[in-house]
């Protein structure tokens, strides 16, 4: 569901198409292909059918007389964009100064995501309830991750490996994105660019090399299992950095557990069978209540909020 | 375009695109994601269109929540996707009913003067065109001659310049003045991908 045709999309091949019609220039060859655009999905009909009204709408403009409209309204509504986007520009650059450290613990509190540069370039995204120390060594960027999850955006730099421990989960980059989990008896690795190499160093094994795209456990006893592809999965994974949970056929039982990650208030499903049921959606992390009552009401259960539980039911 | 298709599409410009606004406001309130919103307009537009006649159509603007709102609960059953507000959200949609329509507040001047604005906001190059083609009602052609393009130019620019009028009814700026807009207050996270 996440790769299919945008909607913009669809909807510039549709203005093309209505455009190049009103001038009477479409060949026969051209009219089959239209049809043929049209047909393979509803959406390009509804885009097509949307642009066309709003094509022969404007032809209402011929029975305006007298001059042209003064053009003040539209010069004003593009200064408000560019005002807007000037703050996003000061937003940006004001990440960029923030001050830099050599050595440096970050923590987060339960709900809290937090980015942050590291002073050799690197950027990091921390996760709900994490601890991170990372010390800038001349031949070493090294970074504890005692509990939580993060994702690195690694600065290229050969001379100083970056590597990320985790209990004894080794994980080891030189320019390259990705994420570690710390979960019970080992990590999850999440790579969004380039090559990492993970390993335990309770065993033996050589390093595994894990690639964009892919993802990997890493066993604090027995070392790194085979990575598997999966990039999809991993955009939806790292939605937390936006503060989102995204879901795709995930049980709610485990759907509520991701959601008591970020918050104080715990969901509580009293009924097993609800629990199982697999779902799909989009949600903010900060937003529990809303998602477990609209689980609920899917499944034909109930909310009632007690302190800090919020506990589902099945309904009567 | 056929008859019965050029009068569904004339209707759909006349009393269907004007409520955009309102009705994405109220899809981007019910659905967390903006895309997806994007996704039931198109499917709505689409069922729109496909109508056989549309003379016992009396609230247009009704019709139009109401087919988007079949839309979104088609898509939402067949995925068995659960959003944030969707289940309560969709009950709001009787309050955007009871509002009157500017369409039938305003009728045919105030249409005009929506159009003449929409040209008005275009950017400069783009807004010539369109009062060329859409005013004056010149050809192609005789637009890029005038200009002193190529008439590539000509229809890339009148892509851009559809886009931004479609770009400026999804937001409802057309109406502002006849309505006040209810503000989607809530701060909500718009982009998936």
């Amino acid at each position: 569901m996440i790769e299919r045709e945008s909607a913009a999309d669809i909807e510039a091949r549709a203005v093309r198409w209505v455009v190049r019609a009103d001038q009477g220039l479409l060949t026969a060859a051209e009219r089959a292909e239209l049809d043929a655009w049209l047909a393979g999905d509803p959406r390009r009909a509804g885009a097509h059918a949307r642009a066309e009204a709003a094509w022969v709408m404007l032809d209402r403009a011929k029975a305006l007389s007298g001059p042209s409209p003064s053009p003040a309204r539209g010069g004003m509504v593009r200064r408000g964009l560019l005002a807007g986007l000037g703050a996003a520009v000061a937003a940006c650059a004001a990440i960029v100064v923030v001050p830099r450290l050599l050595s440096a613990r970050y923590g987060t509190a339960v709900g809290e995501i937090r980015r942050v540069p590291l002073s050799d370039g690197s950027l990091a995204a921390i996760n709900t309830d994490t601890v991170l120390d990372v010390a800038m060594r001349p031949r070493l960027r090294q970074v504890k991750l005692d509990k939580g999850e993060a994702w690195f955006q690694v600065a290229k730099d050969p001379q100083r490996p970056f590597v990320v421990e985790s209990g004894p989960v080794r994980v080891r980059a030189v320019g390259t994105a990705f994420s570690v989990r710390r979960r019970d008896g080992g990590c999850e690795v999440l790579v969004t660019e380039g090559v990492v190499e993970a390993w335990s160093q309770e065993v033996g094994a050589a390093p595994r090399r894990v690639r964009a795209g892919e993802r990997i456990f890493v066993s604090d006893e027995v070392g790194p299992a085979s990575p598997a592809a999966a990039p999809i999965d991993i955009t939806r994974s790292l939605a937390w950095r936006e503060g989102q949970i995204v879901l795709d056929g995930e049980a709610f039982a485990a759907a509520a557990a991701e959601f008591n990650r970020y918050n104080a208030r715990k969901i509580v499903i009293a009924d097993e069978t609800m629990g199982e049921e697999k779902l799909v959606g989009w949600f903010r992390t900060n937003e529990p209540e809303s998602f477990a009552r609209a689980a609920a009401s899917s499944f034909g259960g109930k909310v009632s909020v007690r302190g800090d539980v919020i506990l589902v039911e099945a309904g009567e | 375009m056929t008859d019965g298709r050029a009068r569904i599409v004339a209707w759909l410009g006349r009393e269907i695109l004007p409520h955009e606004g309102d009705v994405r406001a109220w899809l981007r309130r019910s659905l967390a994601a903006a895309g997806d919103a994007d996704d039931v307009i198109q499917e709505t537009y689409c069922r729109l269109a496909g109508l056989a006649s549309v003379d016992h159509i009396e609230s247009p603007r009704a019709y139009f929540f109401q087919a988007a709102r079949s839309v979104a609960l088609e898509q939402l059953r067949r995925a068995r996707v659960v959003r944030i507000e969707t289940v309560t959200e969709i009950d709001a949609l009787n309050v955007e009913l009871d509002e009157p329509s500017p369409e039938r507040i305003a009728g045919g001047r105030r249409e005009l003067a929506r159009v003449q604005r929409l040209i008005a906001a275009l950017p400069d190059r783009c807004r010539r065109i369109f009062e060329m083609r859409k005013i004056e009602g010149l050809p192609q052609r005789e637009i890029a001659r005038r200009m002193g393009v190529t008439e590539h130019v000509v229809e890339n620019e009148s892509v851009r310049g559809l886009r931004a009028i479609l770009a400026a009814l999804a937001e409802g700026e057309t109406h502002q003045d006849a309505v006040p807009r209810r503000s989607s207050s809530h701060d909500r996270t718009r982009k998936r991908r």
